[in-house]
């Protein structure tokens, strides 16, 4: 039979409309949530760039110190505190070292640290926080006033004192002193997205038809709050960032010859009233990660999220 | 309303409780006798009377009650480091100047953050909002010692504007101020924006809308009113922020306030200077913390009656 | 004249997508003291078409292309901003469908009924509190000098629109438009809030424009109908006549879906659905919006090429349609579905 011309020429509506030829209510391909996720985020011009600048930081730390003629820790007096040209990019520290091979250096440190220390506070913020919420009850009102009670740490201090116990400042002594008192948010934001799921809906109907509380968890509460933790992540980085900068500015980083973007910005702050570039280069990568970081959760944020989405 | 101010304050108390016994415990970790580890010996007798003075050979939890009962009557003890100063006059001297420090740079962030947000939430997607929101950006993810370096760099070493560092008469406390409240400025200000945009788009303001009412009553008492929750829940976090920022910006405009003082008594195995520091940082956020309820309850009836 | 005249309305959103044609072409008036209501499916432009007459339709991305809007004389689509604030509220009020989301959660009652008290009619607050308390018995809240200073969450959703109406009726506006206003609402309540409406509406001589999808809404509470379809009048008419002769197969297919609890045999009937959905509305087909879903309309009817005139097949019974009720003979094309 005929397809009627009109209804072809149309634009498809969501759902058939059931003009002659056509069935109506038949639905279209749904693409999953991370799927059409994605392409959400593909469409955001700002988080796009972000994304990709993020990439190419993290390329250009993995790869530069590699292809770079200079070794990081090779101190040259004959080629001390050189501005940016040809030869070096970045120019050269007090002790002559290649800036641009350093900052690449630097920057695993100082992202590797970033990483580290959040997937701590994020796996102590989920433990404790979805402990609290899906247990519920006096458990949950107990493990919260805590919470509250923690909040009053200050953060700085906590981490300093952290180091003081360690007596040293490595890799993880930093990522541990980064996370002791830095999870709490991450804990109270994991216990209400699991409150929330607890008494959704979908949840209740799952357990209407009797599935087990542990499938429960992982085929319905865990999807959701995977997105969350994602957003999370970009959002504890540029904290933790700053906060191992600000350790190391303040001496307490990480020891010499290795280096992290705190630890040159202390190393060029000797000299900045002369030599401004030794300062300036590590900060400006902090500076570009930080707001990579916070474009890329905005942008995931938007991608995610279930109530704008038009599918 | 006071029942709700007076619960929030009696449950202050255990908080605070806890940071002290937290702290202490921390500390003990750190372990080390100060009294062995200088530099002059300290003679066996005298040693033994100031360990004895200093209850270092009673078990812990001893320890803990004379501490928290010594905190209570505002004696934090002697400095273990620096003999003829006890915290308590460290900190009389050096904390009204951090103090200073941060309510003006939390001023100055408030004052230029939100109604910069607001500004940029009301002209949405013009040359303003954009603007404005660049600003807000650049301020957030440059760290305050580049801020604070490049301030000194231009304004005082190239322009000679202003001094480079102290503390002594309102020229210098400009720069300082601005390097310290750039992120919480740059942190309100989209925050403003954000809890804006989103009132402006809910029922209610259609509703004033309809009736009539002229769009700058609008703004001020339905919208404004509302869009500052969010802001001010943010500010009392956002002082734990402020005081590590001050650590900074004090070393680097040579400021002789906490910030500087805290890291050489940490590294100098300097209990009671530290503690006594932590336990007052930690005081001061959650007295912070209960204003910010409190203005939260203020400007949101619907808190003051609920559950806790 | 009547108080207030439409013609010829377009009120086109600019999105990223393209153009979404809101309201196209939209024509009607509303006499004094009478009701109008306007039914029609969600996304038919009903809602838009209330905001465009307030001026509230959100500037940015939407604009009223074309058309006017004559009230009482005046042109409300040439006013300035002020100008119409002075209207809004004051001649013409408007309450909308949340009552739950539509008042300020921080301010107290009192100042929300007080505050178009004074602003429109210059009362003092001493004043306007006793106008306030006056107004909230009128809509009948028991305790009102006490209530007026409660918040909005100490109300439950019957008496939030009962103080929504209070709001509206406060500078005693010459029209009340109603958008959707017990859609939210228990049924029991939605009774109760006609039947306040009704009142109100009497006393104060008002015209009301009422906005809903419940054909048992309408028939209720209005003296003339206009059933809207994608954006488009489809038919009008008084409302008896509407109920007894309805002449677009939408409308009769609306009045089909209707629960009926006459008689043994209509109980045992199925409810009538309409199968598909309406047409997007970025590019419209410059064919009959409607005729993808007539059982009337086949392929080579004209009605699929050119959209029908809204004409006037019997007095004051206006259709848009090449197949009206009176002038069918065959039986209805099944829609396969």
């Amino acid at each position: 039979m005929v397809v009627d011309p009109r209804e072809a020429a149309r634009e498809a509506p969501l759902i058939g409309a059931g003009g002659p030829g056509e069935t109506a209510g038949a639905p279209i391909r749904q693409a999953s949530l991370w799927q059409d996720a994605l392409r959400r985020y593909m469409r955001n011009r700002g988080a796009l760039i972000a994304g990709s600048v993020f990439i190419l930081l993290l390329a250009f730390c993995i790869f530069a110190p590699i292809f770079s003629p200079y070794d990081a820790n090779d101190a040259d007096y004959t080629q001390t505190y050189q501005s940016p040209s040809a030869a070096h990019p970045f120019g050269t520290d007090q002790a002559g070292r290649d800036l641009l091979t350093r900052a690449a250096l630097g920057g695993r440190v100082s992202i590797g640290i970033g990483f580290a220390a959040t997937l701590t506070i994020l796996l102590i913020g989920v433990a404790y926080g979805s402990v609290s919420g899906f247990i519920g009850g006096k458990l949950d009102n107990g493990l919260m006033r805590f919470l509250d009670a923690l909040y009053g740490l200050p953060y700085l201090p906590f981490a300093i004192i952290t180091l003081a116990i360690f007596g040293t400042v490595n890799f993880w002594t930093m990522v541990v002193a980064l996370s002791v008192a830095s999870w709490f948010t991450a804990a109270r934001i994991v216990r209400g997205q699991v409150i929330t799921l607890k008494e959704n809906d979908y949840v209740r109907a799952a357990k209407a038809v009797g599935a087990r509380w542990h499938r429960v968890l992982t085929r319905h509460l865990l999807p959701n709050t995977l997105g969350i933790l994602i957003i999370a992540v970009f959002l504890e980085l540029p904290g933790v960032i700053l906060g191992e900068a600000f350790l190391s500015f303040i001496g307490l980083g990480i020891n010499p010859p290795d280096a992290s973007w705190g630890s040159m910005a202390q190393d060029g702050y000797q000299a900045y009233r002369v030599y401004p570039h030794i300062i300036v280069v590590p900060s400006v990568c902090i500076a570009i990660l930080i707001l990579c970081a916070n474009f890329v959760a905005d942008g995931l944020r938007d991608a995610l999220d279930p109530r704008t989405r038009e599918t | 309303m006071t029942k709700f101010v007076l619960r929030r304050l009696v449950w202050s108390i255990p908080v605070i409780l806890l940071v002290i016994l937290l702290t202490f415990t921390m500390m003990k970790q750190i372990g080390g006798n100060p009294f062995r580890h200088t530099e002059r010996a300290v003679p066996e007798s005298i040693q033994n009377n100031l360990e004895r003075k200093f209850h270092l050979n009673d078990p812990w939890y001893l320890q803990y009650v004379e501490y928290v009962k010594n905190v209570f009557t505002f004696d934090l003890g002697p400095s273990m480091v620096l003999r003829n100063r006890t915290v308590n006059d460290i900190v009389k001297e050096q904390f009204p100047r951090s103090i200073e420090l941060g309510a003006l740079a939390m001023a100055f962030a408030l004052l230029v953050g939100v109604p910069l947000g607001a500004l940029a939430a009301l002209k949405q997607n013009s040359a303003v909002d954009y603007g404005a929101m660049v600003a807000a950006n650049l301020g957030f993810a440059i760290p305050s010692f580049l801020v604070a370096t490049l301030l000194i760099y231009f304004v005082s070493l190239k322009w000679g504007l202003l001094p480079t560092s102290g503390w002594s008469s309102w020229e210098y406390k400009i720069l300082p101020t601005i390097a310290l409240g750039l992120g919480p400025m740059a942190y309100f200000a989209r925050l403003a924006r954000g809890s804006m945009l989103e009132t402006l788009q809910q029922d209610y303001v259609r509703t004033a809308k309809a009736k009539g009412l002229r769009w700058r009553r609008i703004v001020t008492l339905h919208v404004l009113r509302n869009s500052l929750i969010p802001v001010v829940t943010a500010a009392g976090p956002l002082l734990g922020f402020l005081i590590t920022g001050s650590f900074i910006v004090e070393t680097i405009f040579a400021i002789p306030g906490i910030g500087k003082y805290y890291v050489t008594a940490v590294s100098a195995r300097d209990y009671s200077v530290t503690m006594g520091l932590t336990v007052i940082l930690a005081l001061i956020i959650v007295l912070a913390n209960l204003v910010v309820d409190i203005l939260y309850g203020v400007l949101d009836p619907r808190t003051r009656e609920a559950r806790t | 004249m009547a108080l207030l005249e439409v013609r010829n309305l377009h009120t086109h959103f600019f999105g990223r997508e393209g153009v979404v044609h809101a309201v196209d072409g939209v024509d009607f008036d509303v006499d004094r003291g009478k009701t109008l209501g306007i039914v029609g499916e969600s996304g038919c432009g009903k809602s838009v078409t209330a905001l465009s007459i307030m001026g509230l339709i959100p500037r940015p991305p939407a604009r009223i292309v074309e058309g006017s809007i004559t009230f009482e004389g005046r042109d409300l689509t040439e006013l300035s901003e002020r100008e119409l604030e002075d209207v809004r509220g004051h001649e013409i009020a408007m309450i909308f469908q949340d009552p739950m989301t539509s008042l300020n959660p921080t301010l107290k009652i009192g100042t929300q009924l007080t505050e178009s008290l004074r602003r429109h009619l210059g009362m003092s607050k001493g004043e306007a509190r006793r106008r306030a308390v006056e107004l909230l018995e009128e809509v009948h809240i028991p305790n009102a000098e006490q209530r007026l200073d409660d918040y909005p969450h100490r109300y439950s959703g019957g008496m939030r629109q009962r103080v929504m109406i209070a709001m509206a009726i406060a500078c005693n506006p010459k029209l009340l438009i109603a958008d959707e206003p017990t859609t939210a609402l228990d049924v029991t309540v939605q009774a109760r809030i006609l039947d306040l409406l009704e009142e109100l509406r009497l006393r104060h001589d008002m015209a009301m424009i009422l906005i809903t999808h419940d054909m048992g809404v309408v028939a209720e509470a209005a003296d003339e109908v206009s059933v809207m379809y994608a954006g488009q009048i489809v038919e009008r008419a008084a409302i008896l006549d509407l109920f007894d002769r309805p002449e677009h197969p939408y409308t009769e297919a609306l009045l089909g879906a209707l629960p009926q609890i006459e008689d043994e045999r209509t109980r045992e009937e199925r409810l009538t659905t309409i199968p598909g959905r309406p047409p997007d509305l970025v590019n419209p087909p410059p064919a009959c919006r409607f005729a993808p879903r007539c059982p009337y309309s086949g392929l080579g009817d004209a009605c699929s090429v050119e959209l029908p005139e809204l004409r006037e097949i019997r007095p004051a019974h206006w259709v848009r349609s090449a197949h009206p009720a009176s002038e069918r003979e065959e039986a209805p094309i099944e829609v396969r579905a």
